[in-house]
């Protein structure tokens, strides 16, 4: 298992570094960030000074070399539009992001599992037609539009829910609630799907000749053996979110990392960009071996 | 119905939870994006005025947008030396929140930090670009201030500088100090800012016990939010969302809409071709389809509210006909006016700016020009709009829209019109000169040359399209006694907002 985690650690290590390098070059090849910073008629010379102050009049690979010196004692340099650690910039936006991802995809994890083994357990009955109706139209409506009409009826006018912010749980029920319906269609077809091949196998085909009752069938016998693939996507989903969640942290006030990103990207934030490259980087290196430590827990046969 | 009751108790509860309703005194704004830094000496950023401009962080002078005048504010007085130098008297009895006392050391270090290379502040790098200010402190309340051009709108320039203590270091503020008559006592960064009335103010306390900023930047949102109480005042709304005439507002926003053209290159060098883009345009057709039917129709580049304006000129006739006719003139004399112009803009600029972008270059169309429409982001668009041009660039026009609030040309002129102008499109000497007695004209003479030079872009160099004066939208609890102004594109003073 050791040798297993420092392999993975490598390999995720050096795909940073092509990252790094990939993004610090591409995000100068936008421009300078000087003129997004001082108004349009600030004079050359303030220009030159904010260029010298910032350290953008050196030649790029200058730059680069005091960026991995800096990176090697783990300063990540400061955001130019906030003045602050750029580290700091983002972990600030990050826990955000991890909370509204680790809720929702808990919430989404049981539901889509529950829902997705009782509809399989009866193929094109009414309760797997109706879960399949509305998984499907849960995977393809656009969020955006969800969110909007979610504060339109129950924000103005039922008056139930607050219409943004983080300050109470109410706050949050939105904002999960329209995370939650596209990966939740998702991995509801993916977990009927395979526990329909599960329930069809001859383990458990012999479990029923036997007499063994329907949810240990289902719950015990068929689901952990169907799990492996519902993990996969679990992860892909969690990994979308963890990317950030850019609509609903646009619409519903969240101080995600998505739109962080975004920002920083437009604002030239050329630290901020980086930094919240390699956290996210991070936070799905550690979920990825998460996964695959849960496929060893599911299957005895897979071994690290 | 158990579930309906728990959610209906929740939100009363919710709702005797939140402060912005439970305490009268206090106010909840809601701001489109978040403040980047809390630094006063940012404050000409619009969202970070509107939090601590005249609030946190007073200025010496402050400038009344209604007719233009200069008002005291930490400065109980101000005159003039001589040609190059002020001579200003300070408040007595100002106290910083931090406890020290205001002097006039206190206002030579805000200006030196405005200007400081060390932290680059927008305040210095757009007021006070191009001169030298000495300070001579005489005492604690009295300095004068000699500068390098002389500067006959001295006292109009320290309307923009906010004053900060002292000891206050080179580096941009966390927790930002001031003299105005709040505080800043929270700061959730993405989230919210909590200021606070202070007790030691040294004016009359506002009404305004406690304010609470919020960050959305979806316009729909920030409208929603006073409709359901949680919010009293928006500054900016989507046009479309303005639907309520009980509290939505619509106010002149200071920007002026125009399409800059580069005369340097044919065949935007001929006048008749520049004649002919502006008669080409149906401007009214854009007023209440494209644009809000209150935006005015621009025939300068500053708000009609400025010093010097002219209100007897008006935009070249709408002449489709008379503008080919122009354009057939100039072709006999060999001017290339088949050469394919780049039209310039910028996305998200303002609501519609895409569509308006088109429709000109349909108009422009139609007299036979040759408009290729190229839409770019901010950054892009900066690079495009600001000098050094690139040497190899074709015939360009950019759509830009420009903010004077000042109430003087002098912002705006020499940068927009100045052969060495960063965003000037054209260059002619005799506009220099005036530009250049303009700005050292002082009192009574100061207007009417204003005027000449605001004539002569307009009517003999044809320097421009000018489009539209904007309008902004707000939206205001009906609890509250206040109305946008010019002013509110820029700060929003707690001290104006009245309860009913």
């Amino acid at each position: 298992m050791r040798s297993f985690l420092t392999k993975r650690a490598y390999a995720s290590l050096i795909s940073l570094l092509f990252l790094i390098v990939a993004v610090f070059f591409l995000s100068r090849l936008t421009g300078d960030p000087t003129n997004l910073y001082l108004p349009v008629d600030a004079s050359l010379d303030s220009r030159e000074r904010f260029r010298a102050l910032h350290g953008l009049d050196d030649p790029l690979i200058l730059q680069f070399g005091r960026y991995l010196a800096d990176l090697a004692v783990l300063d990540f340099g400061d955001s130019i539009r906030r003045s602050q650690p750029a580290l700091d910039v983002v972990l600030e936006a990050f826990k955000w992001t991890l909370a509204l991802a680790a809720i929702t995809m808990t919430i989404v994890t049981i539901t889509a599992i529950v829902i997705g083994s009782l509809a399989a357990f009866r193929v094109g009955g009414l309760f797997d037609r109706t879960a399949t109706f509305f998984s499907l139209i849960g995977a393809s409506a656009p969020d955006f539009w969800i969110a909007i009409v979610a504060i339109v009826l129950f924000s103005v006018n039922l008056g139930w829910l607050p219409t943004s912010g983080t300050g109470t749980v109410w706050h949050w029920i939105m904002p999960i609630g329209v995370l939650f319906i596209r990966p939740f269609g998702l991995i509801l077809q993916v977990v009927r799907g395979a526990m329909i091949t599960a329930l069809g196998s001859a383990y458990v085909k012999t479990a029923r000749a036997k007499g063994v009752a329907s949810r240990p069938i289902i719950f015990v016998h068929a689901l952990r053996n169907a799990m492996l693939p519902v993990i996969t996507v679990i992860g892909d989903q969690a990994a979308a979110i963890l990317n950030g969640a850019v609509v609903v942290e646009t619409i519903f006030g969240f101080p995600g990392v998505g739109k962080l990103m975004i920002d920083s990207i437009l604002q030239r934030d050329f630290a901020v960009v980086l930094a919240t490259i390699m956290v996210t980087a991070f936070a799905i290196f550690v979920m990825n071996l998460l996964i695959d430590l849960a496929y060893a827990v599911l299957d005895p046969r897979i071994r690290y | 119905m158990d579930f309906r009751k728990y959610l209906y108790g929740s939100a009363l509860a919710l709702v005797a939870a939140s402060p912005a309703l439970a305490q009268d005194t206090s106010v909840t704004i809601v701001l489109n994006e978040d403040l980047e830094v809390v630094e006063p000496c940012e404050s000409s950023r619009s969202n970070i005025g509107r939090v601590l401009q005249q609030n946190i962080a007073e200025t010496m002078v402050e400038l009344n947008t209604a007719n233009g005048s200069l008002m005291p504010r930490l400065a109980e007085s101000w005159e003039a030396v001589d040609e190059d130098t002020w001579k200003f008297t300070l408040r007595d009895g100002v106290t910083f929140s931090d406890g020290s006392t205001l002097d006039a050391a206190d206002v030579k270090h805000s200006y030196d930090r405005a200007i400081s290379d060390q932290i680059i502040c927008e305040i210095g790098a757009k007021f006070f670009g191009g001169m030298t200010l000495d300070f001579n402190v005489i005492d604690d309340l009295t300095f004068e201030v000699t500068s390098d051009p002389a500067q006959p709108i001295l006292p109009l320039l320290m309307s923009t500088l906010t004053i900060v203590p002292s000891e206050t270091p080179f580096e941009f503020m966390q927790m930002p100090v001031g003299t105005g008559a709040y505080v800043m006592t929270e700061r959730n960064q993405g989230q919210s800012i909590v200021l606070e009335r202070r007790d030691d103010y040294w004016g009359e306390a506002p009404e305004v016990t406690k304010a609470t900023y919020l960050f959305r930047s979806d316009d729909a949102v920030r409208a929603a939010m006073v409709a359901t109480g949680e919010a009293d005042i928006v500054p900016q709304i989507n046009e479309v969302d303005a639907t309520n005439p009980a509290t939505d507002f619509a106010y002149p926003n200071s920007e002026t809409t125009y399409v800059r053209l580069d005369t340097s290159i044919a065949p935007l060098d001929d006048v008749r071709v520049r004649k002919a883009l502006n008669m080409a345009v149906d401007r009214e057709a854009f007023l209440g389809t494209l644009l809000p039917q209150d935006a005015v129709i621009a025939t300068h580049m500053v708000p009609p509210s400025t010093l010097g304006v002219n209100p007897d000129l008006k935009p070249l006739a709408f002449d489709v006909d008379g503008a080919r006719a122009l354009l057939a003139e100039a072709k006999a004399d060999g001017v290339p006016v088949d050469a394919e112009i780049t039209m310039i803009a910028r996305l998200g600029n303002f609501p519609n700016v895409t569509e308006i972008s088109e429709a000109l270059t349909q108009m422009w169309g139609d007299i036979g020009l040759s408009v290729n429409l190229r839409m770019t982001e901010v950054a892009e668009w900066v690079d495009l709009y600001s000098k050094p041009f690139a040497e190899d660039r074709g015939p360009s026009m950019v759509m830009a829209q420009h903010d004077n609030n000042r109430g003087d040309p002098v912002f705006s002129m020499y940068f927009k019109y100045a052969c060495d102008g960063l965003q000037s499109g054209t260059c002619d000497e005799g506009l220099d000169q005036m530009i250049a007695d303009a700005t050292a004209a002082t009192g009574e003479d100061r207007g009417p040359k204003w005027t000449e030079v605001f004539n002569k872009i307009h009517n003999d160099l044809v320097s421009d399209v000018f489009l539209f004066h904007m309008v902004g939208f707000s939206r205001v609890s009906e609890r509250l006694d206040f109305t946008p102004t010019i002013a509110t594109n820029s700060e929003l003073q707690l001290s104006q907002i009245k309860f009913k």
